[in-house]
């Protein structure tokens, strides 16, 4: 069945705004987060207005339906993923969950000499926790070139970097330029090497649905907010082979079993990770985005943002002076359009777009080593989501059109 | 810091009554601003004064010392004190509503007393209707560039 655009915006007041200016906002900053859906807002508003007590604490109604509630979605999430509870951390997002598996399965399993792989478009996200493991446990960190002409990953490079590597850390669809690499046989080929691998899913998840367990990575991040869930919440997924040669990350309440003057013991498997109050209204918003996004076929959605991915970078292209970072044809990349004038700076053009109602991203998008590699600063972006229409488009690029030949 | 804070120098030059926390020259320049049709005529003038900064910084003198840190574009600036002791912002940045702020601001400041520079506030900017210049956003290239303008005149104190 196709998906009815116009029903699906209907879930989400803040896109029939307008701006202080008058005009209507035109959200395309989607790869930075994306809105919410009416019932995660009123999910987390019933939390806090029936239910609202601290999860795991106590023997009273309120915190036997908050516990039910968090633990609730945990078994949504996970099913959503493909995998089971047990092997769910919460996190704070992506960026907690990469440092949870940095602190807690690095720091415990690597010393110095030992080899983690990374690739030169992370997001910082998953760069700097393994520069800082590198700096404290003497870590070997390698990073795969991009091909700049094609935009995506040497392959080639890749297959020498992995050599004697322990950890592979991948990311599943680059933030700036919309590629999705072929993960796969990223995670074949570093489980050959006999490398453990994490695929970063902080812009994969909301494109298409992971699968954890028959995608057999060791390790998964994701951010909710990205996927129509709240700020503040995500998760790290883990087998549970990976997970038992983990050790405690964050240390305090909730993550143990008993405390004394003489030392501590920790709880098993997630619990040892989810230290102090949990996120529990966050977790009961994700829970319903995930129910909200269950209801559609990822593929007719993925289908859709690429279809206005792919026309609106083709009609740019035909702007004077526009560069299209990325390959937004190929079938399989997301909804990213990153882009520069050759004229106006791109935080400029942000600022003149916004004047029009749309809302871009602009910046190194934290991922400074694929600006490097690009031979640019920053770089624009335009990012689509299931929300966004040809019709928001086709304005965009006429608007485009219009301040190129007003300022360039 | 209120108006009454930031009165004019023995300079003669930036001086700054009880209704505005701006110097008095810069009042044609706001007005100009404020005569704009819309936000994009507001654009456009400062693109139009970017091309005009009255002491620019050209691009070889740019480094890691004068650049200003925190902005999603480049700005660098040096601030020292002229011959007769008046204030002298040199500035350049490669986004060019924010090289165009900054010309504006050493429209205002250039000549001042760098005492009056250190108490300046940058209200001046939306009262010109740069709507975008007074965000608090971490990365926001004007105020980034005020802040250190008047960090160093306290400096040249």
């Amino acid at each position: 069945m196709a998906l009815d655009i116009e029903d699906i915006r209907a879930d989400f007041p803040i896109l029939a705004r307008t701006l202080p200016n008058g005009k209507r906002l035109v959200y395309f900053d989607n790869a930075a987060t994306s809105q919410k859906p009416q019932c995660v807002i009123d999910a987390m508003s019933e939390y806090y207005e029936h239910y609202n007590s601290n999860a795991h604490r106590a023997n009273h109604t309120l915190a036997d339906e908050a516990t039910t509630a968090l633990e609730g979605a945990r078994e949504r999430i996970s099913s959503y993923f493909g995998t089971s509870p047990d092997q769910m951390i919460y996190t704070s997002g992506a960026t907690e969950a990469i440092n949870l598996a940095a602190y807690g399965w690095a720091r415990e399993n690597l010393s110095e000499g030992d080899v983690v792989v990374l690739t030169e478009m992370e997001h910082h996200a998953d760069i700097v926790p393994w520069q800082q493991m590198s700096v404290d446990n003497g870590i070997e960190v390698r990073y795969v070139p991009i091909d700049t002409a094609s935009f995506t990953l040497d392959m080639d490079a890749f297959e020498v970097a992995i050599e004697g590597a322990s950890l592979v850390c991948v990311v599943h669809t680059s933030n700036v330029l919309g590629v999705r690499n072929p993960i796969e046989n990223i995670i074949e080929m570093s489980h050959a090497a006999g490398a453990r691998v994490l695929i970063d899913c902080a812009q994969g998840a909301p494109h298409e649905r992971i699968d954890f367990d028959s995608l057999g990575a060791d390790f998964v991040a994701i951010s909710a907010h990205k996927m129509a869930g709240p700020t503040g919440i995500g998760c790290l997924l883990v087998r549970r082979d990976a997970m038992a040669e983990m050790g405690p990350f964050m240390t305090g309440g909730s993550m143990i079993k008993r405390v004394s003057t003489e030392g501590s013991t920790f709880q098993e498997g997630h619990a040892m990770f989810e230290t102090g109050t949990p996120r529990i209204a966050e977790a009961i918003g994700w829970g319903a985005a995930v129910e909200w996004l269950d209801q559609f076929d990822m593929r007719e959605v993925h289908e859709h943002i690429n279809d206005i991915a792919s026309w609106t970078a083709s009609r740019m292209r035909e702007i004077p002076g526009i560069r299209i970072y990325g390959d937004p044809d190929r079938e399989d990349s997301s909804g990213a359009v990153s882009f520069l004038h050759e004229d106006i700076q791109s935080q400029d053009l942000a600022l003149l777009l916004d004047e029009g109602g749309f809302a871009v991203r602009t910046g190194h998008h934290c991922a400074q080593p694929l600006m490097d590699a690009l031979g640019v600063p920053s770089t624009n972006r335009a990012s689509f989501w299931i929300y966004n229409t040809m019709g928001e488009a086709e304005s965009f690029v006429q608007y485009l059109e219009e301040v190129v030949d007003r300022f360039a | 810091m209120t108006a009454s804070h930031v009165q004019g120098g023995p300079l003669g030059r930036g001086n700054m009554d009880g209704s505005r926390r701006w110097p008095e020259h810069l009042d044609a320049v706001i007005e100009e601003f404020q005569a704009c049709f819309d936000a994009m005529e507001r654009y456009e003038l400062l693109f139009s004064y970017s091309k005009r900064h009255p002491s620019p910084l050209p691009q070889e003198e740019w480094d890691d010392d004068n650049q200003v840190h925190g902005c999603q574009s480049r700005a660098h600036v040096i601030c020292t004190v002229d011959e007769s002791g008046g204030f002298l912002l040199r500035g350049g940045a490669d986004a060019q509503i924010v090289q165009g702020l900054m010309a504006v601001t050493a429209i205002a400041v250039n000549g001042m007393d760098p005492a009056d520079v250190a108490g300046m506030e940058p209200d001046y900017a939306e009262e010109m209707g740069i709507r975008s210049s007074l965000t608090p956003s971490r990365a926001n290239g004007f105020l980034n560039m005020f802040k250190r303008v008047t960090e160093e005149a306290a400096l040249l104190l």
